[in-house]
């Protein structure tokens, strides 16, 4: 696979296609809807073949490629994937291809439909794949744009407000990570390392302790800089209130980008940024991110369950769920974060298929309103029996692929809460445990009003199932919430090390941290970070095998 | 020798049942006809049956010290710091169960066939059955806590799609909704043990050495009393954690209000699920973790005083009920109850062996009151019934068996089990809270509930079988059927109306003829007439009353056969408790308090005890008799100003549900709508939109011509830009570089 430039390739199939698409007249919408089906699936089959040569074992970037763009500032177009992108890669290649099918149905100004989709197809790869903060924070404002337009042309009633408020909100949180961005390229300098944005050259200089050594009084304030644009994004109380207004008048497909992937990036960020630059205070920020995420699970929970409207309901179900990613991820423990990290995998298959349904129904009955809705399981069965199993799945029923991230983040944050790292409260936890009642409500209520009772009204008692394509279609979510909960190893193992190797990143002391820059050091298999000698040995930096994670101070003194 | 791989036969039948039955069974039914789908199920639960006994005697061909045998498949999850295969752990315990599980389930799946024949959803019915036994085998065999708990929800989940299976009710839906969230909150219970016994076992790494299936009972078990040890704290901790996980399944005192409701189930739903198997898997966790109980004499007595509360509490309730599977479902609740006494003094294997007669005898009385009820015209009000006995005899004879089963006649199944689990309430000391046994008075408690018990169960048979009037004469004759026609004719013309959206393109909907054949195919729902004074009770046919026969046989000899108080068949001691005694938790008792040879300790009052222990089901059972056995007393009646006060309120369960529901319901509610309107609204979007007016207010003074976003966007620039070199000059000043 080498000297094939992989991951330009995947950024450059969309882009092409929305270029082609661009050429043709609008008029032959049929063309237009299957050659942007069409692009989307040759990347998506582009990333599986990434995914075959994907080395699970190595904590390292791979596929990397690097071009100077501004030498002179050092930005450059440096690409690469390792454990905790190559889902999302994945996921981001998936979902757009799903939509796209889906999106045989958008047929007012399908043109401008298609090529903003494959757009923003290229801006959320590039996230995922941007090893240069400048790339990645390009990329990352980029994805607004052509949601905003999704949303503004072809959303809902109140579509100009909800458009706006989701561009400024983003936005104005984004504006701090430029400061932090900067700022973190300014020290660089200062400290001598010259000009660059590269993310493994700097986290480099963080692992050895040299970045912060003279700075250590900036470090918590660019940790929020950085910290306040993801939790926006993911979003996180109480920053959440965009998402549903976004949620409920985007069209189907852009709600299904929305939850599914566009969420991904605020957490995404945290795991790359939030948890390897700032090692020296994010054992502080421990208590204050898991109070915010746990409020989230409740908030949103109790939240959802007073919603009139489906989609509004799902969308406040979306802060409860991204919740339990950040606090697991928050936990730094190893099986808090890759719980956290596949429970943002979860998240995008089971809200997208969720969103998904939600948008089949409404094409037939433009209405999202549950009293519109009752006794559908006796007209439309197979669209019920689909929408049982996605239910169940956002509900975390074990089996299913929500219940091994929640149960492996709860897990790890009960962990945390019960030594207290960082000086974790255990009530946090305990309290988190509690959402999963309320996710149970909640979705329980929802099914049970479109469904269970009697179908009276008359407008439903016409309904005709699903179609052939579209069970095809939500089945395609189905096959993967059984995988991820039958055999979550297949979505695991590719992730440990490199989760392994953030978590160190974050909780080790100077000198004992992984570092992206150095080819010689890699995790082993049982999560212990070692250099490779030339001899042909190993030397042990760092055991993890018996829980390194910080103790507090107190903690200790409490023994 | 042990064939272990067979164990993943006994739970791929039903699985493979469940698949054949929720794909292919709409055709086969068509096709073949009902019965043929249904016998699918059938088989597939019966060959399950067949294989796990085949096991349970190669099992018990092993010395007892070697009757612990895992089956490994993949790894489910492995990371570095925890392993949690896919494994199944046959012992004594789990095949006990299995065969219960597949025994009593292939005769209520036989039974089924005949009570849900007029079921148009009837394949529906039976992938549900099928896939809630593979579930509750998952439950039962898994060798590890998070399959126990993957089996936990399943069957929860199979319950609420069984209580909600005729959706078109509400109240049905509404049930089952508040089983499945009220097993949440237990759910969450358990969860929180798990973690708790996971953190324990972090902290004792050597122990494991360096297996890392922390949660694997033939890992975690035996390392349990090491862990325990000079740690009553945790024990007591991770004990009632697990506790409200089996509270909440097995609908125990602050969590039982789900288990009345789900009655609005089929009855051979409330026979299978609510009643023999799933709601006893509460008992089942305990028996699998006493080594945690055993090391917290808090623990067990709370265990004790709720399960004792709860057999008095339920059993009072039954009193008010009217509607015959609520009296059941009360008597389950409390016979749960008894279980739960058992596993809070120490003994263990008598909690298992209540499990098993419970069974037995309330399996078949669910089963009989289906018949009755299908013989009814499925009427369920008691005060309908009256001298049943000469309609249908062979259900009258077998619930007269389940009767005296259930009231506690001497040698029958009941009987020797509750006689077993008061015995060993006086007798054995786990139970100690705050210094103070509380056996002694849980055993006279429990004395007490066994007398309500024979009271209340005859009340429900002399309402049934006896007392002279036949009381469903005194219905006046009606018309019915012709409604539904006329529904859909309404809804027809209605359709015309409705044509304003447009031609539909996509193929949506159903067209006008298209709509009218398949309403011609809808008539066959509801055909069934109702009960009036024509009415004839019939005996039900033969697929319902094998099962009925076989499990009276059960009930009144399965008791005997399992403890041999007797010596009948030349064993020594106690057959079951023989049987169940772990070789898990004999590693693991040592040292610690367990209720292990109760037989050594004295009795204090024997002979009160031995006295009470065979003559309370009869008295009780004379005073019913006495009491109900002529006519439907007034205070029975309809005018519910005539009842006892107290029994109106134990027909609104003492206002406990009412209290618990709307507190839950309107408080979360007002809560979540609180949240929502006054803080989401109005507080964080009122602050942003008020930023945002105030932009748009400067931008206006800025320039009017462009659009408001245009306007927002450049001016939070801006402030960007402005906030960005605040921040730098902030960033130089603070590190002292400009100076």
């Amino acid at each position: 696979m080498t000297g094939i430039p992989l991951l330009s390739i995947l950024l450059g199939l969309p882009l092409l296609g929305a270029l082609l698409i661009g050429f043709m007249p609008e008029s032959s919408r049929r063309t237009i809807q299957l050659s942007a089906i069409g692009v989307s699936a040759a990347t998506f089959i582009a990333s599986l073949l990434m995914y075959s040569g994907f080395n699970g074992n190595t904590m390292h970037f791979q596929f990397r490629e690097s071009v100077p763009l501004v030498p002179s500032l050092g930005v450059s177009y440096s690409l690469g994937v390792d454990g905790v992108s190559i889902w999302l890669v994945l996921l981001t290649t998936l979902l757009t291809t799903l939509c796209l099918w889906f999106s045989q149905y958008v047929t007012e100004r399908a043109k401008a439909y298609n090529i903003l989709m494959l757009l923003l197809e290229v801006a959320m790869l590039g996230v995922f794949m941007s090893l240069d903060m400048v790339l990645f924070f390009i990329f990352f404002e980029m994805t607004l744009v052509p949601m905003y337009f999704l949303i503004a042309i072809w959303g809902g009633a109140n579509r100009a407000y909800a458009s706006i408020k989701f561009f400024l909100f983003t936005a104005a949180a984004s504006i701090f990570m430029l400061l932090g961005i900067l700022t973190l390229w300014w020290i660089n300098w200062k400290n001598g390392g010259g000009f660059t944005f590269d993310i493994p050259t700097l986290q480099h200089q963080v692992a050895t302790g040299a970045l912060w050594a003279n700075f250590m009084h900036l470090q918590a304030l660019i940790f929020w800089s950085f910290a306040l644009g993801f939790l926006v994004k993911m979003p996180v109380f109480p920053f959440h209130t965009w998402l549903p207004d976004a949620h409920v008048e985007a069209p189907t497909a852009g709600s299904i980008i929305l939850a599914g992937v566009l969420l991904k990036m605020g957490t995404y960020g945290f795991l790359r940024f939030c948890l390897p630059f700032f090692p020296d205070v994010i054992g502080q920020m421990v208590t204050p991110i898991s109070i915010l995420a746990v409020i989230g699970i409740l908030y949103g929970g109790a939240v959802a369950a007073v919603q009139p409207d489906v989609k509004k309901l799902v969308a406040y179900s979306s802060v409860a769920h991204m919740g339990f990613v950040l606090l697991g991820i928050i936990s730094l423990t190893h099986e808090g974060l890759m719980g956290g990290a596949m429970q943002q995998l979860n998240h995008g298959i089971s809200t997208g298929a969720l969103f998904l349904l939600i948008g089949l129904i409404y094409e037939r009955r433009h209405t999202r309103q549950f009293k519109d809705f009752g006794g559908l399981k006796a007209q439309m069965p197979i669209y019920a029996a689909l929408m049982l199993i996605t239910m169940l799945s956002s509900v975390g029923l074990p089996g299913l692929n929500g219940f091994v991230g929640e149960f492996l983040a709860l897990m790890g944050a009960f962990r945390a809460g019960f030594a207290g790292f960082n000086n974790m409260p255990l009530i946090l936890p305990v309290l988190a445990a509690t959402g999963v009642i309320i996710a149970a409500v909640y979705l329980l209520i929802m099914f049970m009003r479109m469904f269970y009772g009697p179908n009276d009204n008359p407008e439903n008692q016409r309904l005709k199932d699903l179609k052939p394509w579209e069970i095809a279609l939500a089945g395609c979510f189905v096959v993967f919430m059984f995988w991820g909960g039958l055999s979550p190893n297949t979505f695991l193992k590719p992730m440990e090390r490199s989760l392994g190797a953030v978590r160190l990143m974050a909780i080790n002391p100077a000198g004992q941290r992984p570092s992206w820059q150095e080819a010689d050091q890699e995790i082993d298999a049982t999560g212990q970070l070692v250099r490779r000698l030339p001899s042909g040995g190993v030397e042990v930096i760092s055991d993890n095998q018996n829980v390194p994670e910080r103790v507090s101070p107190e903690h200790v003194a409490r023994k | 020798m042990v064939q272990k791989d067979l164990i993943w036969l006994v739970l791929g039948f039903p699985l493979l049942g469940w698949l054949i039955q929720s794909l292919f069974g709409a055709r086969i039914a068509k096709s073949m006809g009902k019965p043929a789908a249904g016998l699918i199920s059938v088989i597939a639960v019966a060959a399950a049956f067949a294989v796990g006994l085949l096991l349970t005697v190669q099992l018990a061909g092993l010395p007892p010290e070697a009757r612990g045998i895992v089956a490994t498949a993949f790894d489910c999850i492995s990371l570095w710091n925890i392993r949690i295969p896919v494994e199944l752990r046959i012992d004594t315990l789990s095949m006990t169960m299995v065969l219960v599980i597949t025994g009593i389930g292939s005769l209520i799946h036989l039974y089924s066939m005949g009570y849900m024949s007029e079921e148009p959803e009837y394949p529906r019915f039976f992938s549900y059955l099928n896939l809630f036994v593979a579930f509750m085998l998952v439950l039962v065999l898994g060798n590890n806590l998070p399959l126990l708990f993957i089996g936990w929800e399943g069957v929860g989940l199979c319950s609420y799609l069984l209580i909600g299976f005729w959706y078109k009710d509400f109240a049905n839906s509404k049930a089952a909704n508040k089983a499945f969230i009220v097993n949440r909150i237990g759910d969450v219970g358990l969860v929180i043990g798990m973690f708790l016994l996971l953190v324990l076992a972090f902290d004792h790494q050597a122990l494991f050495k360096g297996d890392a299936r922390w949660l694997s009972y033939d890992v975690l078990i035996p390392a349990l009393p090491e862990m325990l040890h000079n740690n009553g704290g945790m024990a007591t901790a991770i004990a009632l954690c697990l506790f409200v996980g089996a509270c909440g399944k097995s609908a125990q005192f602050p969590l039982y209000l789900w288990l009345p409701d789900a009655m609005a189930g089929p009855t051979p739903v409330s026979a299978l699920i609510h009643a023999a198997t799933m709601v006893t898997s509460g008992v089942v966790l305990l028996n699998r973790m006493q080594v945690v109980f055993a090391a917290s004499p808090t623990a067990s007595a709370i265990v004790a005083i709720i399960g004792c509360f709860t057999a008095v509490f339920a059993a009072l309730i039954a009193f008010g009920q009217s509607d015959i599977k609520k009296v059941l479902a009360y008597s389950t609740v409390s016979q749960l109850g008894f279980m739960f006494i058992a596993c809070g003094v120490g003994a263990y294997w008598v909690g298992m062996y209540h499990v098993i007669t419970h069974a037995f005898f309330k399996a078949l009385l669910f089963l009989g009151s289906g018949a009755v009820i299908h013989a009814m015209a499925h009427e369920q009000d008691m005060r309908h019934y009256g001298n049943l006995r000469k309609y249908i005899p062979i259900t009258f004879i077998t619930m007269v068996i389940g009767w005296i089963a259930i009231a506690g006649v001497p040698y029958t199944s009941g009987w020797f089990s509750k006689e077993e689990i008061l015995h060993d309430a006086f007798g054995n000391e786990l139970a100690v809270i705050g210094g103070v046994n509380v056996g002694v008075a849980i055993g006279f408690i429990g004395f007490f509930a066994a007398l309500l018990t024979a009271i209340y169960m005859t009340r429900m048979m002399m309402l049934t079988f006896w007392s002279g009037e036949e009381r469903w004469k005194l219905i006046p004759a009606t018309e019915h059927g012709h409604h539904h026609h006329e529904e859909h004719h309404t809804h027809g013309s209605e359709h015309a109306h409705h044509e304003d959206h447009g031609p539909d393109t996509h193929g949506f909907f159903f067209s006008e003829a298209e709509l009218h054949s398949k309403h011609e195919g809808d008539h066959h729902d509801d055909d069934h007439h109702a009960l009036d004074a024509n009415h004839k009770p019939h005996e039900v046919p033969a697929t319902m009353w094998i099962p009925l026969v076989v499990l009276s046989v059960f009930s009144l000899f399965g008791g005997i056969w399992l403890t041999d108080k007797f010596g009948l068949f030349g064993h020594k001691g106690k057959l079951l408790e023989h049987w169940l005694d772990n070789p898990l938790n004999h590693v693991a008792s040592h040292g610690a308090a367990h209720g292990g040879d109760h037989g050594a300790h004295v009795i204090p009052y024997a002979n009160i005890v031995t006295t009470l222990g065979y003559s309370i089901g009869l008295i009780g059972m004379v005073l019913g008799i006495l009491y109900y056995f002529g006519r439907l007393p007034k205070a029975e009646g309809w005018d519910f100003t005539k009842w006892a006060p107290w029994r109106r309120a134990a027909r609104d369960q003492f206002a406990y549900d009412q209290v618990m529901v709307d507190a839950a319901v309107d408080g979360g509610g007002a809560v979540g709508n609180f949240l929502w309107r006054a803080f989401d609204e109005k507080g964080v979007d009122g602050g942003v939109n008020g930023i945002a007016k105030t932009l748009q207010f400067f931008a206006g003074i800025f320039r009017k011509s462009i659009d408001g976003f245009a306007r927002s966007y450049a001016l939070m620039m801006l402030f960007g830009v402005a906030l960005f070199v605040g921040y730098l000059v902030f960033v130089l000043m603070s590190r002292g570089s400009i100076q």
